[in-house]
Parts: structure tokens; sequence; C-alpha cells
């Protein structure tokens, strides 16, 4: 009963709260955040993204640079896919699927991202890599 | 309690430990891309903090977006900000009365008119009609229907860039048939531009590709920046080279504006002789050295190697005197000056293999 008493007196005053704190609950609050703030730098950096791959049930169907600007048909299960590849993007254009969940992702712009027709087994997923050269001449 | 304080010195060096080993393993390259003068604009400034390199970034974007809103080449004057391009073309076509221009409109007339003689109308800024018969003066292309009674006229109307009369910062043309489009000197000229406008502001190193036309700055750090060049018919670049300080390089293809038509191609660079889009060749790059104009040219000076037919190439590469050329035709051959040659790094596995690349002897 105590405990519970002293539990919520702590909620609502930061001020003791914080004077109640040992060094192991500020340890772990200062690690904590650095550890985030790491992994959030690591793992969400948006690359470049150069190309998109399109995959067909298991199997990758074809690799496309995202410099040319193009018209893909994908023939899946339930029927022709229409993707569009423009300026650096790429999207389900049209899809023969009921609710159309991959058209409605629109456009996916950076490496990593990826749109998935899951009744039609088709994904885009878009791939940045490390280039033998900085900028491309076309 | 006694062994907070060790733990807590041992999760401070381990946090340290981490930032720092990132803070060193990132190099002072600030890379920034934009959908301006119509096309895809790539900046990269290296040896500048973020915040400069930012700052210099957009001013130049910024630049490139007043050009494109000036030199539109098929914006209706109807618009609400018609570009000085559409008005100059629109009162050609009216008559003889002279429009006044920005000095900056005349210098680039000055310029595009004296390339276009030198080139023997090779390169010519002003058949903006026949380019719209084609369907190019729109934002995407799709096949038409080829009327070859317009183009027969449009040819024999041979609007040229000496029909144009500049004085005083007016222009006037004696043939109602000129229409301008600077399409084929408009990126090299903002390229120049953007090189300039960095220097003056003591950028020691950068890289920026309007289009896939590139120019130079400085290194990549320690090393030359790198280009690829784009393989015609496939989404990889077919060869790298180092582009050096000051040195540019453009390429003229038929592979990024082009409708097919009954299995045939045709791309949007128009032979000013025929009236009809070039079909023989693939793609022509040049290469050009430290200059003033190293941007114009390297825009420029293609146009005239990939309309000339095969046997006048290097005739045609001599006029701007092009040492550093390569062509591939529409068999998709690959000719190469033995200066380029020296210089580039075949990537595309193909071209690896079969080495049939040809040398080219310069006149």
């Amino acid at each position: 009963m105590l405990k519970k008493i002293a539990m919520l007196s702590l909620l609502r005053s930061p001020k003791t709260a914080i004077q109640h704190l040992l060094i192991g609950d500020w340890l772990t609050i200062i690690f904590s955040t650095i550890l985030v703030i790491y992994l959030f730098q690591t793992l969400w950096s948006h690359q470049q993204a150069t190309k998109v791959q399109i995959r067909l049930g298991d199997k990758v169907y074809a690799t496309y640079s995202l410099n040319l600007q193009q018209t893909i048909h994908v023939h899946g299960p339930i029927g022709d896919a229409e993707i569009h590849i423009a300026q650096g993007k790429v999207r389900f254009a049209k899809s023969p699927c009921h609710n159309q969940y991959c058209v409605h992702q629109g456009w996916l712009t950076h490496a990593g991202q990826a749109a998935i027709c899951l009744p039609n087994q088709i994904s885009l997923e878009l791939i940045g890599e490390e280039k033998p050269y900085d900028s491309l001449n076309y | 309690m006694r062994k907070g304080p060790t733990t807590l010195l041992f999760a401070a060096i381990l946090a340290i430990g981490i930032f720092s080993i990132r803070a060193f393993n990132k190099e002072p390259l600030y890379h920034s891309q934009s959908y301006v003068f119509g096309t895809l604009v790539d900046i990269s400034i290296y040896g500048e903090t973020d915040e400069r390199a930012k700052l210099l970034a957009n001013h130049v974007f910024q630049d490139f977006q007043h050009l494109h809103d000036q030199l539109h080449a098929w914006k209706p004057i109807t618009d609400s900000h018609p570009s000085e391009l559409g008005i100059l073309n629109n009162a050609f076509a009216q008559g003889k009365q002279p429009v006044t221009i920005s000095s900056q409109l005349a210098n680039m007339l000055t310029d595009t008119t004296q390339l276009s003689v030198k080139s023997q109308g090779l390169f010519n800024p002003a058949i903006g009609h026949l380019i719209s018969t084609w369907g190019f003066q729109r934002d995407e292309f799709s096949a038409v229907n080829i009327d070859a009674e317009k183009i027969k006229s449009l040819v024999k109307a041979n609007p040229r860039m000496t029909d144009i009369v500049i004085q005083n910062n007016t222009a006037y043309s004696s043939n109602p048939d000129v229409k301008l489009d600077l399409g084929g000197y408009a990126k090299g000229y903002a390229l120049d531009m953007a090189a300039d406008y960095l220097r003056k502001q003591q950028v020691k190193n950068a890289l920026i590709n309007i289009g896939g036309n590139i120019i130079a700055i400085g290194q990549h750090g320690a090393k030359p920046w790198r280009v690829g060049i784009q393989h015609p018919r496939k989404p990889a670049a077919i060869a790298t080279l180092d582009l050096n300080d000051g040195w540019a390089i453009g390429t003229s293809g038929d592979y990024q504006r082009y409708f097919t038509l009954n299995g045939k191609r045709y791309c949007h660079i128009i032979d000013p002789n025929t009236g009809y889009p070039v079909q023989h060749t693939q793609a022509v790059t040049v290469l050009i050295p430290p200059q003033t104009n190293a941007g114009v040219l390297s825009d420029v000076a293609s146009k005239p190697i990939f309309i000339a037919a095969a046997e006048n190439k290097s005739k045609a590469a001599s006029i701007f005197g092009i040492q550093y050329f390569m062509v591939i035709d529409q068999q998709s051959n690959i000719f190469v000056t033995k200066a380029l040659a020296q210089k580039l790094n075949w990537v595309d596995p193909d071209v690896k293999k079969d080495s049939h690349v040809k040398l080219i002897t310069l006149p």
C-alpha cells in the first residue's frame, strides 16, 4: 500500500521523481538514449536509390535503372500490372487487384522502400548501391 | 553503489567510441538533387560544411530555375509568367518589329549564332517549329503522325540564326519561321554559370550534373571526380573516366527523348537539312578540356557529330576542335578517338569481352 502511494506521488511530481532516481537509473537512461540515436542514424539513413528490383513470385523478374523514364508491364497470376519509372522514382500505376493497396503506396523514392501487390505476387524494391562513379553522364 | 561509477565510465567510453568511429568515417561531401531546369540536377560539393554547401547548392538551383523560366521553349505566352524566349518567338512569328531583350539573352543569341555558323547549320537552335512538329516540345513524348508535307515546307523555310538581327538589346527576325529552342545549349550555359559562381564563392571541389552534362571543379578529396557514361541501350554505365578540374563532358543520345512508331525509333535530335530525326547514331560523347565555355561546348559540340553521316563525323568534330569523343552507331559499334580511349575504363561486360572498340583517326 505504502509502495503504491509512493509510486503515485512520483508520477504526480517530476521534480521529486528525478530526485528519487538512483545512479543505475541514470545510467540506463543515458545509455538507452545514446543507443537509440546511434541505431536511428545507422539503420534509418536515406541512401540514394539508383535501381528498382521487380520480383514476380519468388524470383527476380527484372532490375531497372531509375534514370530512364519508362513504363513496364508485368503479368502476374491475376493479371497485368503497369509500373511507372520516372525521374528517380517508381510506382504501381495500374493493378488488377481488388484493393489497390499497391497503387495507393504511391511513388517510391528512397533506397530500401518497397511496394507489394500480394494478390498478384509482384513487389518493387528500390536499391541503392556503392557506385563506381560519382555521377552519371547521359 | 561502488559499482555505479565504474559502469557509468564504461558506458561513457563505449558511447564516445561509437560516435568517434562514425564521425571519422564521414567525409565532407555534400550531395543534393533537384528537379529544376526541366531535368534532374545533381550537385556534389566537397570540403565545405553542410550548412554552407546547402546554401551554395540552393543558390545554384535557384539560378537554374530562373534560367529555365527565361528560356522555356514552349510554355504558352498566355501563361501568367511567359518566358522571355517565348515572347521573342511570338514576336518573330508576327513580323519584323524589334523587341527589347535582356543583355543576357542578347549575349546568348550572339553566342549561339556564332556556334551555328561555325557548324554550318548542323547546330541550329532556330528550328523550333520542326522540333515541335515531331512532338518534342512537350514534357512527355508519344508517337506523332508524321506529316511529310509539313516537314518539307518547314525545311524549305530554312530558319537560321543569321535571320535574327540583334541591335542595342533588341531583336527581330527577317524570317517568320524562326523559332528559338535553346535545348542544345542551355544546359551547357548553365554549367558554366554554376561553375563560375561556385569558384567565385571560393569552392575548391564540386561536381555539377545537369541532365547528364557534367562539369568538374577540383577533386573528390584525394582522388579525381569519377563519372560514368550511360550505355545507350542498358540501364548501366558503359565506361567510367576521371573528370579533372575544369573538364566537362556531354552526351547526345537517342535513348532519353524519343518515341517508337512502327518499330522505328524517332529521337529528339533533328537533322536541320532533312527535317527528320537522326536514326544512324545511338550516342555521341564529347570530353572538353578546361576553358571558359567548357560547359557550352560539352552541350553544343556533340550535336554536329551526332547528326553528321558516319564518314563526316570526324570533320564535324574538328569544327569545334574536339579531340576527345566517342560515337556509338545504331548497330552498337563503338568508335573512340585514341586520346579518349586512353582515359576510358570500360565497365560493360559485353564491351570488355569483345573489345570491338574501333579507334578513330583524327584528320
